[in-house]
């Protein structure tokens, strides 16, 4: 697995992509990726994951950015995150040819 | 002015192999220079079954020297051999229903000098419709269908002609020179100091043309840095392949111990110097 930026987050960032990975990916039920998932499992140990993070993104002033980031983004999200129908790269996609 | 780089390619592995894999797709042997990955955010809908992941990366780099010509070290932090980290925020969205994932991310500093954002789109080639006509062409062809992706200990993704396209696509905009933050400076009496403003250093640069040199060195090393991201979601892939998750994981140990050794594998080698990746 990929490490933490904060060493003393690795165990608990482990607990919680494990849990992740199996809930994306388990083969029976095969939920999610079978698009019949309710909930994502794992939300205990990810509370567990982001107060061990959140306390180094501030200590390390690494909030502040993403805030801003955050701010910056909102118009661009409305942009290009949007569904299928009108992304424009879809104009040379074969099956709307 | 803006740069913008963009290309069209296909992964012969099933769209649901391909979004485990942008998950799973650091450590690689081709990304040597990720340091950290971290989950800041993830939440799934349940009625519209679209799950949205933001992540922080944290990556090592080398400033290309022609940045550090024009832009002192001092103001970028970086070392005497122009060796700097930077994180990069990255945020997805799987669209399992309507088989579509759509990737975005930029860097989080400096963003004045040089605003670099790499979109990605991972797409099932088929749509709902023409797989459903499809199950009438026989119960086998659906089977294996829904059946190919399981990562129990022996799982493995089974061979099927299924693939998935990939639009990626890298923005480039510098504001060096600019106000570009106004509102965020009227707020802050001290503004000036955090602006990367024109300064003695380039001033003979016109701004037009300072922020089309720095454009075009991020567009290089964009277009430079894309094949080995590409491999590295191909390793992933292969591992998934051959083993299923246990010997992507089984893998990925095997490059963080090298990485955090100080013996990059093999595979590093390939990479060009002073590069940069995705």
């Amino acid at each position: 697995m990929s490490a933490s930026l904060a060493p003393e987050c690795n165990d608990v960032k482990e607990r919680y992509d494990n849990c992740f990975l199996k809930w994306y990916s388990e083969s029976d039920p095969h939920e999610y990726l079978r698009g019949s998932a309710t909930t994502d499992d794992c939300e205990k140990l990810f509370k567990q994951y982001e107060q061990c993070l959140t306390k180094v993104l501030k200590d390390k002033g690494i909030d502040k950015m993403l805030n801003e980031a955050r701010e910056d983004n909102k118009d661009n999200d409305a942009e290009h995150m949007h569904p299928v129908s009108c992304f424009p790269i879809f104009l040379d996609h074969p099956d709307l040819s | 002015m803006v740069k913008f780089y963009a290309s069209t390619d296909n992964y012969p592995y099933p769209f649901p192999a391909v979004t485990l894999a942008y998950f799973l797709r650091y450590p690689n042997p081709y990304s040597t220079h990720v340091v950290s990955t971290d989950t800041i955010s993830r939440h799934y809908d349940p009625e519209t079954q679209k799950l949205t992941t933001i992540r922080l990366h944290l990556k090592r780099s080398k400033l290309p020297s022609a940045v550090l010509r024009l832009v002192p070290r001092s103001i970028l932090g970086a070392s005497a051999s122009g060796d700097t980290q930077s994180f990069i925020l990255e945020k997805s969205i799987v669209d399992i229903k309507n088989g579509r994932m759509d990737t975005e991310s930029q860097n989080l500093e400096w963003r004045g000098v040089l605003s670099v954002v790499e979109r990605q789109s991972f797409i099932r080639p088929m749509s709902a419709a023409q797989e459903d006509a499809k199950i009438f062409q026989g119960m086998e062809g659906a089977a294996r269908r829904h059946g190919f992706l399981s990562f129990g200990p022996d799982a493995k993704v089974e061979d099927t002609c299924e693939s998935t396209d990939v639009h990626s696509s890298v923005t480039l905009h510098s504001h060096i020179g600019e106000k570009w933050k106004k509102k965020r400076n009227a707020e802050d009496s001290t503004d000036d100091d955090e602006q990367p403003q024109k300064m003695g250093f380039f001033k003979s640069w016109s701004t037009a043309s300072l922020q089309r040199s720095i454009e075009m060195i991020g567009l290089k090393r964009a277009r430079r840095s894309q094949p080995n991201a590409k491999e590295g979601m191909k390793v992933v892939l292969e591992r998934m392949r051959e083993g299923g998750l246990v010997a992507v994981l089984e893998g990925m140990r095997r490059d963080r111990e090298a990485i955090l050794g100080g013996h990059p594998h093999a595979f590093s080698n390939r990479r060009p110097p002073n590069d940069d990746d995705e």
